[in-house]
């Protein structure tokens, strides 16, 4: 019936109309996959006969969404998300990250970023975090007299950080729409990630070494450690955390030889550290660690050290039992999300708070966000779907590859067009809605043209441009006018400290967040390192 | 919260899970009763049983009595209607199976890993409960008015523009439902008394029950979103912010509850 050129604009026209009046994400792109395939065939062809019709695509699309292995992760992993933030585990990990930290000038904030990185390495989501942030770390820096735009920034730059080291619900739905491998996308966006995340640590170092007064030290209490002694209580509890890794791990290996699940069996690959060679390895260290316990840290420095420092213990077996479930080939996504589950659940009933109140308001908040989440998917993957009948993607591509701009320049029209909409609109709408659009463009570009520095291979074009994405969204999360980072911090923070206050505190993270950017374009091969 | 009223939330949600899984199971001898079953069903399935029929009512006492009782809690968007209720007690199911769902994850793993056994259903039964867990949430949501809108103009309008936006919307995911099932109702039917399975080792019906599945919920969440429609016109215009604020409160009262009693966070 209609073009795919005019197909096209109705359907942009249309999708703002509907987005402008309010209508759910999800459902407006629902309905405009009809309209497309309405415009596609027309309505004799489409509405001919009652049952069947090109408009069972819809359903196909949608049954063919619903049954992606992958797309479980997703309310596991907001489910563990939800369950971390109601136990106790953040504000213990505070208390523990502070007395290593505190007597450096700009401790707190500090100890908030490297908590929140934490926190990001242990969930794909933000929100909960800047909340939680906000209501542990905020209150001590301000009472300790803390530069409010300092202590502001700090939290809600690091707390967004969820998003950005694996795992990350952002990757995931970027990988499921655009069939990229999720793992590699993980492993891609460990270097940003804590690239970014050292930047706000260099900021915070500078910026308070230049100006001391942004952030006065504590008082100090006599009695407690310094300088050497802390040095070397640190260094005791690393020994223990250490042996205790040791240990498990030359248990499993032994386990796997005793049982005989790790005989070399030709064609199979073998168990990551799971050999019998290992059993001896790990055996060996655990001695050494024991006895650099025993006889040079002394047992009683190593118990004191262990009081200071075991709120990160369960920090981090959360994170070894979900990273190293994905990384050690134990699992898949999927799963490494299911144990995570089990993993802050079993600490939480062993820490005492597990009830039935925390579970089933857990659970409610997970079904919600999942309904939330999964309905813009459901709908998008329709729109997405008719679109691509249509011939809609092929046809932007080739007007946008065929007007022979720069190539950088259009890299960097998206990143805009990025931005502008982060400021507007929830990332799970712009990947799912943008994303299918640009990504055959990015595809199409000749990719040794991409980049200032170094080259890509076209086999990482998806997975560049993916970590690029969760970048830009890290702005998002921070930029006026709707930020929701700036919300969920309001919403804890004391009254007199007005959303105008808030988004000034942003504005050196964000330049930092630029930055970071920047870097990611220059020298692309920064996210292909660990590929 | 004490014991009983644990058990109390619990009781229907979980007896209807229970009957349900039986029932869905077993439907295929449903198909044969009613004669509309083809020779492939024929040879492997016997009519319907007490035990079939049994299943079927306590599948629909359990929702008579679930939507009966289903109460919210303050981080929830209260029930007004009893349509309202319906889907809040689907959303209590979608709880369920969300715990069953990790259960299944858990034992799948424990038994490839530690005892080398791995089971051969459970892969797809976490695919099977998944699909009903996504479609459930979104009813569950609608009926929570979490979907994701843009408000930024929407706040701004005079309420009768809202309310004529709202209707708008309404309208329109009528038509896309409608949409949907023109299209594809004869797939799902056929999928349906075909009783179509996934073709593996375990084989569970997955498009026999999916497909037939997708379009009932769409429908009952169109369904839910004209009865939301209706339920808020006369309400006076809310501010929205991106964020949830009675969720936020009630985070706020669980750290200051560990700051003050410190023998629960130690």
């Amino acid at each position: 019936m209609l073009d795919i050129g005019t197909i096209s604009l109705i359907l942009l026209v249309a999708m703002l109309i509907l987005l402008a009046i309010g209508m759910p994400l999800g459902f407006a792109s629902a309905v405009l996959a009809a309209g497309v395939l309405l415009m596609k065939f027309g309505p004799d062809f489409l509405f001919g006969n009652f049952g069947q019709g090109p408009l069972n695509i819809l359903a196909q699309r949608i049954y063919g969404l619903l049954t992606d292995y992958v797309l479980i992760s997703i309310p596991l992993f907001i489910f563990m998300a939800n369950l971390l933030e109601r136990s106790g585990i953040a504000g213990e990990m505070y208390k523990s990250l502070n007395v290593w930290l505190s007597g450096t000038r700009g401790g707190i904030a500090i100890v908030t970023s490297i908590m929140a990185v934490i926190m990001a390495a242990m969930s794909g989501i933000i929100g909960g975090e800047v909340v939680l942030l906000g209501l542990i770390a905020l209150p001590q820096m301000l009472k300790l007299g803390y530069n409010q735009n300092l202590a502001i920034g700090t939290i809600c730059a690091s707390g967004s950080l969820g998003t950005m080291i694996p795992p990350s619900i952002v990757l995931i739905i970027y990988g499921l729409i655009t069939e990229t491998s999720i793992k590699a996308l993980f492993t891609a966006s460990f270097l940003p990630g804590f690239m970014l995340a050292s930047f706000f640590i260099i900021y915070i170092i500078i910026t308070t070494q230049l100006n001391p007064e942004k952030a006065p030290l504590p008082e100090k209490k006599p009695g407690d450690p310094e300088g050497r002694e802390k040095a070397a209580l640190f260094g005791s509890f690393l020994l223990l955390i250490a042996s205790g890794f040791s240990a498990a791990l030359f248990v499993r290996a032994l386990f796997f030889t005793v049982t005989g699940q790790n005989a070399v069996v030709e064609g199979v690959e073998a168990i990551t550290f799971g050999t019998p060679d290992f059993v001896v390895k790990f055996g060996v260290a655990l001695a050494i660690f024991l006895a650099l316990i025993f006889f040079v840290a002394g047992r009683e420095r190593t118990a004191t050290g262990w009081s200071m420092g075991k709120g990160l213990v369960a920090p981090i077996v959360v994170i070894g039992v979900v990273l190293g479930s994905i990384y050690g080939g134990i699992t898949g996504i999927t799963e490494a999300a299911g144990m995570g589950v089990i993993a802050v659940g079993v600490i939480a009933a062993l820490r005492g708070e597990m009830s039935f109140h925390l579970l089933w308001d857990s659970l409610k908040r997970t079904l919600r966000s999942t309904g939330t989440i999964i309905w813009v998917t459901i709908g998008a993957t329709a729109l997405a779907g008719a679109y691509t009948i249509a011939g809609g993607p092929t046809y932007i591509a080739n007007t946008i590859v065929g007007a022979e701009l720069p190539t950088m320049g259009i890299i960097l029209v998206m990143m805009v067009i990025f931005l502008f909409l982060g400021a507007f609109m929830d990332w799970v709408g712009i990947v799912l809605l943008v994303m299918p659009v640009f990504l055959p463009i990015v595809q199409r570009l000749p990719v040794e043209e991409l980049g200032f520095m170094g080259g890509l291979d076209a086999r990482h074009v998806a997975i560049w441009f993916g970590v690029l994405f969760t970048m830009n969204m890290q702005v998002s999360f921070l930029s006026p006018p709707f930020g929701p980072a700036a919300f969920y911090l309001k919403s804890v923070a004391p009254p007199h400290i007005t959303l105008t206050d808030i988004f000034r505190g942003f504005l050196p993270f964000i330049g930092i967040q630029l930055i970071a950017l920047s870097i990611l374009l220059i020298w692309p091969n920064i996210v292909t390192l660990f590929l | 919260m004490r014991a009983i009223d644990s058990f109390k939330e619990l009781l229907w949600p979980s007896l209807f899970v229970a009957s349900m899984a039986y029932l869905i199971w077993n439907f295929p001898k449903f198909i044969l009763t009613f004669g509309w079953a083809n020779n492939a069903i024929t040879s492997t399935y016997v009519p319907a049983g007490a035990l079939e029929y049994l299943s079927a009512l306590i599948v629909a006492v359990s929702l008579v009595m679930g939507v009966r009782t289903v109460r919210t809690t303050s981080i929830e968007q209260d029930s007004e209607t009893r349509w309202d209720d319906i889907s809040l007690f689907m959303g209590r199911v979608a709880m369920m199976l969300v715990m069953l769902l990790v259960s299944v994850m858990f034992y799948e793993v424990v038994l490839r890993y530690v005892f080398e056994k791995p089971t051969l259903w459970a892969n797809e039964l976490s695919l099977w409960i998944a699909g009903f867990i996504f479609l459930l949430a979104g009813l569950y949501a609608m009926q929570q008015r979490s979907h994701i809108r843009i408000y930024l103009l929407y706040d701004i309008m005079p309420r009768w523009a809202q309310k004529l936006s709202d209707t708008v919307s309404v309208a329109l995911i009528w038509a896309f439902t409608v949409s949907m099932i023109w299209g594809g109702y004869n797939e799902a039917r056929a999928k349906f008394l075909r009783w179509e399975t996934f073709g593996t080792a375990f084989d569970p019906p997955i498009p026999a029950t999916m497909k037939p599945t997708v379009l009932l919920i769409i429908l009952l969440v169109s369904i839910q979103a004209l009865v939301n429609l209706i339920e808020d016109w006369n309400k006076a215009p809310e501010h929205h912010l991106p964020v949830d604020e009675a969720e936020i409160e009630e985070l706020k009262h669980e750290i200051a509850d560990r700051a003050k009693d410190p023998a629960k966070g130690a």
